[in-house]
């Protein structure tokens, strides 16, 4: 077995594709039509288009359950996924300077510094540098 | 404020409230990111930081979740891949990212990878003259 995707609920898929790509700056690797209007869309990091794949999925949309745990999630702050950056100072700058609001600014814990910013999708989202 | 910033607070004064201990294995990390193509030596280390060896390593498996040996092979081979995939070969790739021989680099880069730096770079060299020449 191995590990080659990840799921990340989205309200909204089309807006989830163009929030992270334009500004999270991934990559979009697979799109296929499914029922409903539904799509399988897949996106990988820029400097590892070979590496997991981050799949844009639309629970909350359809399964009770999945909204209301997204909610809660949000509620409270607490970021379900994050992501690796080599600098969490300069992705805050940049990310604030396209628009991103951030619910924790950049901050030290133990051996890794890191922010959470809101996804616009329902999710918080942890990036984080490990020093 | 959030019911995470909270945890977060309440975490950092159970879990990471020394500095000092947090500095030194930070301080190894760093050792190991500019020392690790060449020899390394985590007992020169230990003395520098006044504490011995075997606490250093426990150190960092603490802070980290991985030994000092278990990051040094994970940032070796991540490099040997960026040579491998620029073409240098599997000999002095072993002996550029630090791997005193050809037998155990092999062996580790296959447990990790799943291939061996062989068939990993045919692999590699095949995929981009496709993309060249599509």
């Amino acid at each position: 077995m191995r590990v080659t995707l990840i799921s990340i609920p989205v309200l909204d898929q089309e807006k989830a594709l163009q929030f992270y790509t334009e500004k999270l700056g991934f990559i979009k690797k697979k799109d296929a039509p499914l029922d409903g209007g539904n799509r399988w869309i897949t996106l990988v990091s820029k400097e590892a288009q070979d590496g997991p794949e981050l799949l844009l999925e639309p629970a909350p949309l359809h399964f009770e359950p999945s909204k209301v745990f997204q909610d809660a999630l949000m509620e409270a702050g607490i970021p379900w996924t994050q992501f690796d950056v080599d600098n969490v100072d300069s992705e805050y700058k940049r990310l604030t300077d396209l628009g991103v609001e951030f619910s924790v600014k950049p901050a030290e814990m133990g051996t890794v510094r890191f922010a959470v910013f809101n996804d616009t999708c329902g999710n918080n989202i942890q990036i984080v540098q490990t020093l | 404020m959030t019911y995470y910033e909270e945890e977060l607070r309440r975490i950092k004064a159970a879990v990471f409230g020394n500095q000092g201990q947090i500095d030194t294995v930070i301080g190894v990390r760093n050792y190991i990111d500019r020392n690790y193509e060449n020899e390394l030596s985590l007992e020169l280390l230990s003395r520098a930081r006044f504490v011995s060896k075997f606490h250093l390593i426990r150190l960092f498996k603490r802070y980290y979740g991985i030994t000092p040996r278990q990051y040094l092979i994970d940032r070796r081979i991540a490099k040997s891949k960026k040579h491998l995939e620029s073409g240098m070969s599997v000999t002095e790739t072993c002996f550029a990212v630090g791997f005193k021989s050809l037998g155990s680099f092999s062996m580790l880069f296959k447990a990790k990878t799943g291939k061996s730096p062989f068939e990993f770079q045919k692999e590699q060299l095949s995929r981009s003259m496709v993309i060249h020449e599509s």
